[in-house]
């Protein structure tokens, strides 16, 4: 057992012995909130940590639980079992409903959205007063009754709130599995490139925007029932500030990092007592402390050393992955076209290539290269034209979905997270090919040696193998790899070529873009040439370098 | 007669708004960074001059105006310590980490305040005296007129520093592109603190030009940024003028709604209308979508 884990163990065993044997009634109710507090932050870290999203609308989705619960409880005498699950479901229907415009935003603009949803939700309780009692809030709410059988407060109340943690931990825990980690990973750190690994981004935010406002619910839910009484102080900026203190001091990404977080800014009033008011100008020094010198919170800290790679699920096989297995597919795209404001980034393009092709594109800076391998992969939409891949049309599909349909794609700059391994980038690439052998993908490309390193260590030359890797290990039909030798030396760039010209072997096809005439030159079946958004010229490399509107065009040469 | 005093009234909120708008431009222009302490830089500068006041024998009757040049010390002060504790030693980390640092600040301003001054709402002395003047025929408040001139005196100051001095050209150039500006010598660190604290002292200014009208309390940040915020979302992200043009219009709907309906729901209102513009327009109002490179 790591020690990290024996370390969880005997706080959690400390803590509960703690609140059996020796904690004061006092005690055992900043233990009973910290339980309830360790649910919020449980749901923050989904959507805060995970997704990496600035959401300030944690305190409200705990404000918006309060309320349900209190508002039934306090007018309609509604009992706990029929107010919790309507506070999660209150909640986390209206999460549904504002996700809708929100969660496309960028980052800056998501924090707005959210905020303003906040002060919303906060001037409606206040001025709705025949439903939430104003500015005084409701008294009166019933505690927790289950059954016929009422929880005592003290060891009852704080068990029973543990107990609603403990299930928070386990959802949590199920929901952040390994492979649902690393794609949360790249989401948030590489978020160009995440639609590249086949990922539907936006279903993940919304998976953790949800989850996020469930948990909130739930926290608020309980809060009420065990202070009897909810007001605008539940729906305040306070609340928000504190779960982000508390997610921010303990961790970010673990139920560790939840709980202790939890449990200090609860009690850290009782330690910090000699401060009296000025208590809360020590907790921001201590969240602006812990983000310059630590940034994961506590629970970084406490990671004895780094975690050694774990050894491959798979086991390494020595069979190499048939080539057979690579589909094949034709990529077609028929006058597409492109305005950027005044600009035409691509005019009337048509492009063909076969399965087993590699076709070439050149032209000058700003001639359209990479608007077209954006609008053929999806990350930009076309004006008019068309795109299909082996018969079906992808023009309008989502840019996750053509990755999964079988058209992949590399970035002028390799996009790979700097703290996943290699050989994890590779099977998140192959999520959705089950019989994938990660192993045979990383032998076929020389890459086992530096499998289990992470990306951020590795050499250029090599994060760009592992970035071509990617996008093969997805077994795609096509391919469009764009400056794939850009800042590589001529040994690398060969082992690029060679690479290419092995694939195309295996039937892809392949679409690569680059400056580099005499890198492309050997490799190419055909060439084409780009100047402002248009194709000027289509044919073997020796036709195009010759035609004298490309020499024009690309090398500044005019010819007489 | 009524409608000319409800202008007037929402044309010196829009121009304390548009100070607080503007610094929080200057800010994001420099850095990129939102700095979330921007509103409680605002209540800041108001409880400055409450302060200074304070230290002022009572009967002595000042003119608020005479408490600018403090308000300005203090808050350049504080956005110093903003620039150089909340984002410069995270300057290379995702801009979250600097949402949460300011945010971080803005908790140590608001509740420094609270614990030394209390909750209540406070008072600053009005700028040149209270009462009004008559204007064919319109009586005006000499606050009001007192909190444009001083806004339009600011505003103005600023633009001629970054449109006809060099000083302002490494600005504009550090915002369009710091690698660049860094390889021609600029000094980025140096004009990116300058920026957090010209950008404060305006929020500051405007805490002193709004605390006497409209009472200033600790807590008052969070709607302050907001509102600069939107003004910035209307005005389109990163424009100096666009900013100034959305916290005036801001200004106008708070105003105008509130005189025909109440505060909260002209309040109310303004957030349903800033999530629906985001909806229909995820780029702000008039923002041009942007082209991130790969």
């Amino acid at each position: 057992m790591n020690p990290r884990n024996s370390l969880m163990i005997f706080g959690g065993g400390g803590l509960a012995i703690y609140a059996l044997f020796f904690a004061s009634s006092y005690d055992q109710r900043l233990l009973t909130l910290s339980g309830i507090y360790v649910v919020l932050v449980l749901g923050y870290q989904f959507i805060f940590g995970h997704a990496g999203a600035l959401s300030l609308a944690q305190g409200a989705f705990f404000g918006l639980g309060a309320y349900t619960s209190g508002i039934l409880g306090s007018q309609y005498g509604a009992e706990f079992l029929v107010t919790f699950p309507l506070s999660v479901a209150a909640t986390v229907t209206i999460a549904a409903l504002v996700s809708i415009p929100v969660l496309r935003l960028q980052s800056h603009y998501f924090a707005l959205a959210t905020l303003a949803l906040s002060q919303l939700l906060l001037l409606i309780a206040i001025n709705w007063e025949p439903m939430t009692g104003g500015a005084n809030g409701l008294s009166g709410v019933p505690p927790v009754r289950i059954l016929g059988w009422q929880l005592a407060r003290g060891l009852p109340l704080l068990s029973f709130v543990w107990i609603i943690a403990g299930l928070a931990m386990l959802v949590s825990y199920w929901q952040i599995n390994t492979a649902r980690k690393a794609a949360f990973t790249v989401m948030r750190e590489t978020p160009l490139a995440t639609a590249a690994f086949g990922i539907d981004s936006s279903m993940l935010r919304f998976r953790a925007f949800l989850l996020s406002a469930a948990f909130g619910g739930a926290a608020g839910a309980l809060f009420v029932h065990t202070n009897r009484v909810v007001s605008p102080e539940t729906l305040s900026f306070g609340v928000m500030i504190t779960c982000l203190t508390m997610t921010v001091v303990g961790g970010r990404f673990g139920i560790s990092g939840a709980v202790i977080g939890a449990l200090l800014l609860t009690h850290l009033p009782e330690w910090f007592r000699g401060l009296q008011e000025y208590y809360l100008v020590a907790v921001g020094v201590l969240l602006l402390a812990t983000v310059v010198f630590a940034p994961n919170g506590i629970e970084g800290l406490l990671r004895f050393g780094k975690s050694s790679p774990k050894p491959s699920a798979g086991t390494a096989t020595d069979e190499k992955s048939d080539p057979a297995d690579i589909g094949s597919s034709e990529l077609i795209a028929t006058h597409l076209s492109k305005r950027y404001g005044g600009v035409r980034a691509l005019d009337d393009v048509n492009l063909r290539i076969q399965p087993g092709e590699i076709v070439g594109v050149i032209g000058p800076n700003g001639a359209g290269k990479t608007t077209l391998a954006n609008i053929l992969t999806g990350s930009a939409t076309s004006d008019a034209g068309t795109v299909t891949l082996a018969g079906h049309d992808i023009t309008h599909a989502p840019e996750y979905q053509i990755a999964r349909l079988g058209l992949t794609r590399t970035f002028q700059t390799p996009q790979l997270p700097a703290d996943l391994s290699v050989r994890d980038i590779i099977r998140i690439a192959q999520a959705d090919r089950p019989a994938a052998n990660t192993d045979a993908v990383l032998r076929n490309f020389n890459l086992l040696a530096v499998a289990d390193m992470p990306c951020g260590t590795i050499a250029h030359g090599i994060r760009r193998q592992v970035e071509v890797c990617r996008a093969v290990a997805a077994e795609p039909g096509a391919l469009v790899l764009d400056e794939p030798g850009a800042g590589l030396s001529p040994e690398e760039q060969g082992e690029i070529g060679a690479l290419c010209r092995t694939l195309a072997e295996n039937g892809l096809a392949i679409l690569l873009i680059d400056h580099n005439v005499a890198f492309l030159k050997p490799l190419v079946t055909r060439m084409i040439c780009m100047e402002s958004g248009r194709i000027i010229a289509d044919g073997t490399p020796e036709d195009v370098l010759a035609d004298p509107r490309v020499q024009d065009a690309y090398f500044g040469v005019t010819t007489l | 007669m009524l409608a000319a005093q409800l202008l007037l009234n929402a044309l010196s909120l829009g121009a304390a708004y548009a100070l607080v708008a503007l610094g929080f431009v200057l800010v994001l222009n420099a850095t990129t960074a939102v700095n979330f302490a921007h509103g409680e830089s605002v209540v800041a500068g108001g409880f400055t001059a409450v302060a200074l006041t304070f230290f002022l024998p009572p009967d002595l009757r000042i003119p608020g105006l005479i408490l600018l040049p403090g308000v300005v010390v203090v808050t350049a002060v504080l956005g110093l310590a903003i620039g150089a504790l909340a984002y410069l030693p995270i300057r290379n980390r995702p801009p979250v980490s600097v949402f949460v640092t300011t945010i971080a600040v803005g908790m140590i301003v608001a509740n420094g305040l609270n614990a030394t001054f209390g909750a209540a709402p406070r008072t600053a002395p009005p700028l040149i005296g209270v009462g009004t003047i008559d204007l064919i025929g319109v009586s005006i408040s000499r606050q009001s007129l007192a909190i444009i001139a001083t806004a339009c005196v600011l505003i103005g100051g600023l633009a001629i520093v970054l449109q006809r001095t060099q000083l302002g050209r490494q600005f504009r150039a550090c915002s369009q592109d710091p690698e660049m500006a860094r390889a021609i010598g600029i000094r980025l660190t140096r004009i990116t603190l300058l920026s957090f604290a010209v950008g404060t002292v305006f929020a500051g200014a405007a805490g002193l030009l709004l605390a006497h009208q409209f009472f200033i309390s600790p807590a008052d940040g969070a709607p302050l940024i907001l509102k600069a915020y939107i003004a910035v979302v209307i005005g389109g992200w990163g424009s100096l003028r666009g900013a100034a043009l959305g916290a005036s219009l801001i200004a106008v709907f708070e105003v105008g709604v509130a005189a025909i309906s109440s505060q909260p729901l002209a309040e109310g209102l303004l957030y349903v209308i800033v999530l629906v513009v985001l909806f229909l327009r995820p780029q702000g109002l008039f923002g041009e979508p942007q082209q991130v490179r790969a």
